[in-house]
């Protein structure tokens, strides 16, 4: 009962979270409705302070920045997300399993991470460049199997101590098989935290996607990312030219936005019945 | 435990091997070499093979790794392709300045985010709740540069409370670095807050649900009690997780932090050795970054087992 | 009044660095309503500062350097290698401010009809920092290290033209040459031809007879001199001490010469030089249109690329001034697609500038019967802003309506995967130190970094024949039909030249603007003195 209440009655935080993250939704969906100028057009001096002609200035080369922020919604939003859940579908998985499979897998499976932990990020990207190619793929694909061995960590310390809880010994006893251990009764107990996790993992990667730029991988231009966005017109900020603050604000609204989601459904999560609300 | 921490180390060593010789194979595969980085606009046929020669790059690829595997064995991590200085001569000053980084922002920032974790958990949608995570998520929105330059911006530039150049030199005193230090410490700090402040809160909130809390605070005990003896050693694991992985994320991780602060650390030492394709370079700083990595794995590991009564004696 | 002030301080100091007359400066002064006299005194006060004083301790900051640098010549490749070893080493050829080669090691020379005959003077009374003298034998020793077939040094190809060398007398050495080479003793000015002891090869305690003794080096970190007390320079090496910083990002370089943690930076960022020019305590100097060329190359040989009208297509359809605009605040002049920049005395003053015309641009497209896009790579390591300048090729291109896809391709090993490999790349060539060597290098058909594959006989046989050619006025003409042939038929599109941009604390004097290289050719350390 009361968590169909809050489901349907989430709190106000929740629901600014969810129309910034809808209205950015829009943006995306109907950028070349909605945008003032075109995506790559220049159309005038470089880091013009906002005016009525342009709402948001110009960027590095003399294009809107709201434009280019509308349109950057689409790239930003959707490369970030599938990466997220490209890494914690690989690194989820593979936690529990180390978690739930014996000593010898959890060896391997921990070692094998920590192997790769080791090899420096630049290193890394660098064979999947050369290995792939650089396109799109490449790029959610590197970044979800990089992000994996941290979610790997994570999900796996989570689960071993409720691999150890009474419940799942229960459950071990009945001759339950391991997928279904992992599935019904790891995986909801572990979910909070993950939950949580998925909140900072998804928003770190607005930043990821951008941090490997200089290795051409990824997004091309003329399109716009945030964190793209952020970085190209960066250094402005050290001479107190306001234009990196707009798409950095985008980013910062996203994040929070997705993050007061993940507190109410943590909070949902948290009072099942409702005792510890009282506090 | 002892048995444990003797099995982890052994196997740590292991996969240090493992990476020395992934490296290996990785800047093989790698387009270009260390002559034509060197070399760029200026080479020829001929200069480039006189280079490779001196070098010794014309022999078989598992000769030169067996040659750097034996000698590293035995403590000698050779010398630099490009400038012929000795590695360890060279890596030593340079790793304990990426320590004494990491070091200080990790004391100001675990206590704080964990701190302020438990006190967002205590006070959930409270004022302070939000305050500290707007403030820390919106901290994370932006790269690291740039609040970097921000910083540059406010307390060197207009401020003049802190240098912008943080280079330390090793005739400098312990609190003169403090000193010199603050800003990329305290940059560092913003970045790896959030992360740890969101799963301290996270998982607290989740240990609160559970049915023996409640029965703590049924029985009267005050709440600041139930949460620090009863429901923080609970939600230890992930929480030690996290810890341990932003803590891997200041050492290995901070080469931009470096580059605008002038700071000379590990970072920067392998970035130019990956860019040169300087392997003595590049497999000295991953045995470091690996070392990083394996160890505070391991201690994480035997942590969560310290603090889960039930982790101690697996059945 | 607060704005006389100012303006007075400024002229002040261009009275400091001999820019502003006596007259103009009284003029400034009364305006103020300073009287007569004492304007008077402040002019020659500020005049006096001409004369180089002596003391403190000089800090640079600057970009241009890697934690794999050495003090060995062969390894050079960037400022922080070049500035540091000017202040230890001497080189054999100096150049004056305009560009022109002047005797430093090598004091003075002549060549025989046909210039492939050199006598070259040894400077005497010139001592290295070890005390032993300076002879014709260091100055053989220090050149054999870049030839040779063992050799690594880059310098070698330059020197390939040398046939013979010898010492005649301990201070005097002949050159034979392969050709005649009237430019050569430019060709001994190259940066990595510094001069050593001879036989000497401990690169990490370096031995010169320049003005500083090195006290430190920590690669990629710094790089601490002393001065040596006594310089064969009159009123050079002026300062005590002298710290070089390696700083990578400009923007770290900048608050830093800001806040006054360094007296002075190189390669100021252009999009916000703008900003530190008003401030008073800042000398900014631009040496205008002799920095990197920017280019995008097509290989000639390349399907597509092979047709010229494509070619022409492709640099008619770039909008040069919107690029320099945008990207570089106005700090740089259009590129004429070639290489050669103003400075150099066989620019092509008569060639009228390629300007953005789209309708040329289209129907030199049309023409060319091609059709479909253009793809064009371009990385932040070809140089930072190659992708920002890509961008607006691209958006100048779609407006003749022609479709150029930009590639954004990885910075890590540009040069090796897509430079001289791909049909169609960012790139930006140095200044060389003469036409005959840029012409050679960038455009010869032996050249291995002919990065247009652009191959024409007729054109190596010009170059040779101007090469040996004495009579100014007909080799003038030559180099002039050279560049001409560059830019209409060759695979470049060479948009923007850029300016160099230093920064210096106002108290830093003899930083003129150089024909060569930034930071006073580099020599800022030895030319360089507080006020």
């Amino acid at each position: 009962m009361a968590l169909q209440n809050s489901l349907r009655n989430p709190p106000l935080s929740a629901k600014i979270g969810m129309a910034v993250l809808l209205f950015f939704i829009i943006c995306a969906v109907f950028a070349p409705v909605i945008a003032p100028y075109g995506e790559a057009e220049s159309v005038g001096k470089t880091w013009i302070g906002p005016s009525g002609e342009f709402w948001l200035g110009t960027d590095n080369i003399g294009r809107d920045m709201l434009s280019r922020i509308i349109y950057g919604a689409r790239m930003t939003l959707g490369v970030a997300a599938a990466c997220t859940l490209l890494s914690f579908l690989i690194g989820v998985t593979m936690g529990l399993l180390a978690a739930v499979a014996g000593k010898t897998v959890d060896q391997v499976l921990s070692r094998f991470i920590d192997l790769m932990l080791s090899i420096p990020i630049l290193v890394f990207a660098l064979m999947i460049l050369s290995m792939l190619g650089s396109s799109l793929l490449t790029l959610i694909i590197t970044i979800g199997v990089l992000d994996s061995f941290r979610v790997f960590r994570l999900a796996r310390s989570i689960a071993v101590n409720i691999v150890v809880t009474e419940f799942v010994e229960v459950a071990r006893l009945r001759g339950e098989g391991l997928w279904w251990i992992m599935r019904r009764e790891v995986l909801p107990n572990a979910l909070p935290p993950m939950i949580a996790e998925f909140g900072l993992r998804f928003c770190f990667n607005f930043l990821f996607v951008a941090g490997l730029s200089f290795l051409g991988l990824g997004i091309q231009p003329p399109f716009a990312d945030w964190g793209g966005m952020v970085r190209e017109n960066g250094r402005s900020i050290a001479f107190g030219i306001p234009a990196p603050l707009w798409p950095a604000l985008a980013i910062a609204l996203t994040t929070i936005s997705v993050n007061m989601i993940v507190d109410w459904i943590l909070s949902i999560n948290a009072r099942p019945s409702g005792a510890s609300a009282e506090m | 435990m002892l048995r444990l921490i003797i099995t982890r180390v052994f196997l740590g060593c292991l996969t240090l091997f493992a990476v020395t010789l992934l490296i290996f194979v990785a800047t093989e595969i790698l387009p270009g070499d260390v002559a034509s980085a060197v070399l760029g606009q200026g080479a020829t046929p001929d200069t480039l093979a006189a280079f490779r020669i001196e070098l010794g790059l014309d022999r078989p690829a598992y000769v030169r790794y067996l040659e750097w595997l034996t000698n590293a064995m035995q403590g000698d991590l050779g010398v630099a392709m490009t400038n012929k200085r000795d590695v360890i001569e060279t890596l030593t000053p340079r790793l304990s300045n990426t320590l004494f980084l990491a070091g200080y922002a990790a004391a100001i920032a675990v206590p704080l985010a964990i701190i302020l974790g438990v006190v967002s958990a205590i006070n959930e949608g409270k004022w302070i709740d939000r305050a500290a995570n707007v403030l820390t998520l919106g901290a994370i929105s932006v790269p690291e540069f740039f609040i970097a330059y921000i910083l540059i911006l406010v307390f060197a530039t207009n401020l003049g409370w802190f240098p912008s150049l943080s280079t330390v030199y090793a005739d400098m005193g312990f609190w003169e670095k403090i000193y010199v230090v603050a800003l990329p410490a305290i940059t560092l700090t913003m970045l790896v807050m959030a992360h740890m402040l969101r799963m301290t809160r996270a998982s607290v909130l989740a240990i609160m649900s559970q049915p023996y809390i409640e029965m703590a605070f049924l029985k009267g005990l005050p709440r600041r009690r139930v949460i620090l003896r009863h429901a923080l050693p609970n939600a230890a694991a992930p929480i030690i997780s996290v810890v341990a992985l932003n803590l891997a994320y200041l050492i290995v991780g901070v080469v931009v932090i470096e580059v605008v602060f002038v700071y000379p650390g590990v970072g920067q030492y392998m970035v130019d050795g990956v860019s040169k394709r300087d392997l003595p370079v590049i497999q000295a700083c991953a045995l470091v970054f690996g070392g990083a990595f394996v160890l505070l794995n391991t201690v994480a590991d035997v942590l969560a087992i310290l603090v889960n009564p039930r982790l101690r004696h697996p059945r | 009044m607060e704005d006389f002030a100012k303006k007075l301080r400024e002229a002040e100091r261009l009275a400091a660095r001999s820019g502003v007359s006596r007259r103009d400066f009284m003029q400034l002064a009364m305006m103020t309503g300073i009287s007569v006299t004492a304007a008077g005194a402040m002019f020659s006060k500020a005049e006096a500062a001409e004369t180089p004083k002596k003391g403190g301790t000089f800090r640079m900051g600057m970009e241009g350097g890697s934690a794999t640098d050495s003090l060995d010549p062969r390894t050079y490749a960037d400022s922080v290698m070049i500035a540091a070893s000017l202040a230890v080493y001497n080189g054999m050829i100096e150049f004056d401010n305009a560009g022109n080669p002047t005797g430093e090691l090598l004091e003075s020379w002549e060549a025989k009809p046909g210039a492939v005959e050199w006598i070259f003077n040894v400077r005497q009374g010139v001592t290295f920092s070890n005390g032993k003298a300076l002879d014709a034998d260091d100055i053989l020793y220090s050149i054999a290290i870049h030839r040779g077939d063992d050799t690594s040094s880059p310098a070698k190809g330059i020197l390939e033209q040398i046939a013979d060398i010898k010492a005649v007398s301990p201070s005097q050495i002949a050159i034979t040459l392969s050709s005649g080479n009237a430019d050569f003793p430019v060709i001994l000015g190259d940066y990595h031809l510094v001069v050593v002891p001879n036989g000497f090869t401990d690169w990490q305690n370096p031995i010169g007879t320049g003005g500083y003794v090195l006290e430190s080096f920590e690669p990629g970190v710094r790089l601490v001199f002393q001065n040596r007390g006594e310089y064969w320079k009159e009123g050079r090496a002026n300062f005590d001490t002298v710290e070089l910083l390696n700083i990578q990002d400009v923007a770290a370089r900048t608050a830093a010469l800001q806040s006054g943690q360094i007296d002075a930076a190189n390669r100021l960022d252009a999009r916000t030089v703008d900003l530190m020019m008003s401030n008073a305590e800042l000398n900014i100097v631009r040496t205008k249109g002799t920095g990197n060329r920017f280019c995008f190359v097509s290989r000639v040989t390349q399907p597509g690329f092979d047709n010229k009208d494509l070619r022409l297509a492709l640099k008619w359809g770039i909008d040069r001034e919107k690029i320099i605009d945008s990207v570089y605040s106005g700090y740089a002049v259009p590129g004429n697609d070639h290489t050669l920049d103003s400075f150099n005395p066989y620019y092509n003053t008569e060639m009228p500038q390629r300007t953005y015309d789209p309708d040329k641009a289209a129907f030199h497209f049309k023409k060319s019967g091609l059709s479909g896009p253009i793809t064009l790579k371009a990385s932040e390591g070809a140089w930072g802003s190659a992708v920002d300048c890509a961008q607006l090729y691209q958006e100048s291109m779609a407006k003749a309506g022609i479709t150029l896809n930009v590639e954004k391709v990885s910075a890590d090993g540009y040069w090796d995967n897509v430079w001289l490999k791909e049909p169609f790349c960012a790139v930006y060539w140095g200044r060389r130190l003469s036409a005959d060597q840029t012409f050679t290098q960038v455009y010869g058909s032996g050249s291995a970094w002919n990065d247009s594959d652009w191959r024409v006989p007729e054109f190596d046989k010009l170059v040779e024949a101007a090469r040996v050619e004495l009579d100014e006025a007909k080799r003038k003409e030559m180099y002039f039909t050279c560049q001409e042939m560059i830019a209409e038929d060759g695979g470049m599109v060479c948009f923007a030249i850029t300016d160099y941009l230093d920064g210096f604390s106002a108290k830093v004097m003899g930083t003129a603007p150089h024909a060569r290289y930034d930071m006073n050719d580099n020599r800022i350390a030895e030319k360089g003195w507080f006020a």
